[in-house]
């Protein structure tokens, strides 16, 4: 008798996906070994029971949780972008450029550098440092969101209203100062996977920076190209996603200070 | 209401937010569902559901009237929890969650010391089946749903991953391995 076929085998036999080569000679032998044919069933009755498993339910109520997080980030209406450029956004706008990259600076060097071994401090010092960490956690979190926010909205802006680029331009220089201060700090603690996307979110934010004066439509188009094909929106949502879990870890954990960013 | 109420679909494609809340409303637990058993986490699933449903907004336009909107949001759903995975990818080197050498789930513990009779109800199935898949790594997981669970061949898994099909293959290879190592003390009956 020849060798008893491998579970790999049995594998892409029960898939169906022997290669062509090998197809006669695993028929035959499962046709004729009763050990290759009882391991056979073994895995077919594994498979079985996989199939027969219910999916995990959502939540309750989760449909009206998934509108309630959707619905803020679907693209506005041109009226209500419009009016969400020139008024609503200013005032943070001149915020974030100055203050925010400050705060974020000083809290990136904390966090990032020093956040492994806590320090023994005062009660009214701990104290101090939860709260100085909450502002800054939300300052970040802040700057995350504005971006996300802006990219979302030029990523579905009518390509036929170039003008959109110029309007943004003063918000992304902003954003463009903020994002070096995280970057140079996720560079030094050597989260990878915070710089690649901080790095691509730079190019773009710099290319909406820079955009000439008469931006045509194409230039539109050739920028939601890129957010859609380096999947920005996405890898953005994931790292805010995980700051949000790590921060809501640290809330439990009742120790905001030794939040961090993502590893990678 | 119909699920299948073609009217609701070509609302939203006009742009009608109302009739899009029906369609998130009418489909997100399907669609947490799908992404749950891709990604096998529920932080996942609440990410990979946004993801779709934004992209679904986006491209409705080019949605075909005559197509079944739920196959559709299905394949935009797989798409989306395929990208969440591809990103993270980089990780699976560094971070298994449990090998295979730490023996199947039965071994493991006094919670999961069933008896084949406590094991025939099919909600201890599924539990037990869904503990199963938490023992492999993100990308094993992805591979194994795509191949099993959406019948897609290890060529066109491997494509949908970014993976070459030897790499495909043997991360299904470790996935069903896994897989029947944790689950063949159930599956005698």
């Amino acid at each position: 008798m020849d060798t008893h076929l491998s579970e790999d085998e049995l594998i892409l036999h029960y898939y169906g996906e022997t290669d062509r080569a090998d197809h006669a000679r695993v028929e035959s032998h499962l046709g004729s070994c009763a050990e290759c044919q009882f391991a056979h069933e073994k895995l077919r009755r594994v498979m079985t029971l996989v199939d027969s498993a219910s999916p995990v339910e959502a939540p309750p109520a989760f449909e009206r949780t998934a509108w309630a997080r959707l619905e803020p980030a679907l693209p506005p209406s041109r009226s209500a972008l419009r009016w969400t450029s020139s008024v609503f956004w200013f005032p943070q706008w001149a915020l974030a450029g100055g203050v925010a990259a400050l705060v974020l600076a000083a809290f990136m060097a904390g966090r990032f550098t020093g956040g492994e071994s806590p320090v023994a401090t005062s009660p009214s010092a701990a104290v101090a440092e939860v709260e100085r960490g909450r502002v800054l956690q939300t300052a970040v979190g802040e700057h995350l969101d504005r971006t996300q926010m802006m990219l979302v909205e030029l990523a579905n802006a009518d390509v036929d209203g170039a003008d959109v680029l110029a309007s943004e331009q003063g918000r992304a220089e902003d954003l463009v100062a903020a994002n070096r201060v995280i970057r140079q700090s996720a560079l030094q603690s050597g989260d990878a996977q915070v710089v690649d996307i901080l790095e691509d979110l730079e190019r773009v934010l710099l290319e909406i920076a820079n955009a000439p004066a008469n931006a045509t439509s194409n230039d539109l188009t050739d920028l939601q190209s890129r957010i859609t094909r380096e999947d920005l929106l996405f890898r953005l949502r994931v790292i805010a996603s995980e700051m949000r879990q790590q921060n809501q870890n640290d809330r439990e954990a009742g120790d905001p200070t030794l939040r961090r960013m993502p590893r990678s | 209401m119909d699920e299948r109420d073609p009217s609701i679909v070509a609302k939203a494609r006009d742009g009608d937010r109302d009739a899009f809340r029906t369609l998130v409303e009418m489909h997100s637990r399907y669609v947490y569902s799908l992404a749950h058993r891709m990604t096998g986490n529920a932080q996942d699933a609440e990410d990979v559901v946004q993801e779709a449903w934004l992209k679904a907004h986006k491209q409705l336009s080019r949605f075909e009237a005559r197509a079944d909107f739920r196959t559709w949001l299905h394949r935009i759903t797989v798409n989306c929890s395929i990208d969440l995975i591809r990103a993270r990818r980089h990780r699976e080197d560094a971070h298994d969650p449990l090998d295979l050498e730490q023996g199947p789930l039965s071994e493991r513990g006094a919670e999961v010391q069933a008896t084949p009779e406590r094991m025939t109800a099919s909600a201890q199935i599924s539990d037990r089946v869904n503990e199963a898949l938490g023992l492999l790594t993100a990308l094993e997981r992805a591979a194994f749903t795509l191949r099993h669970v959406e019948g897609m061949s290890i060529e066109e898994v491997g494509a949908k991953l970014g993976m070459k099909t030897s790499a495909t293959k043997h991360s299904i290879f470790r996935a069903v391995k896994k897989m029947r190592a944790a689950l063949e003390p159930f599956a005698q009956s």
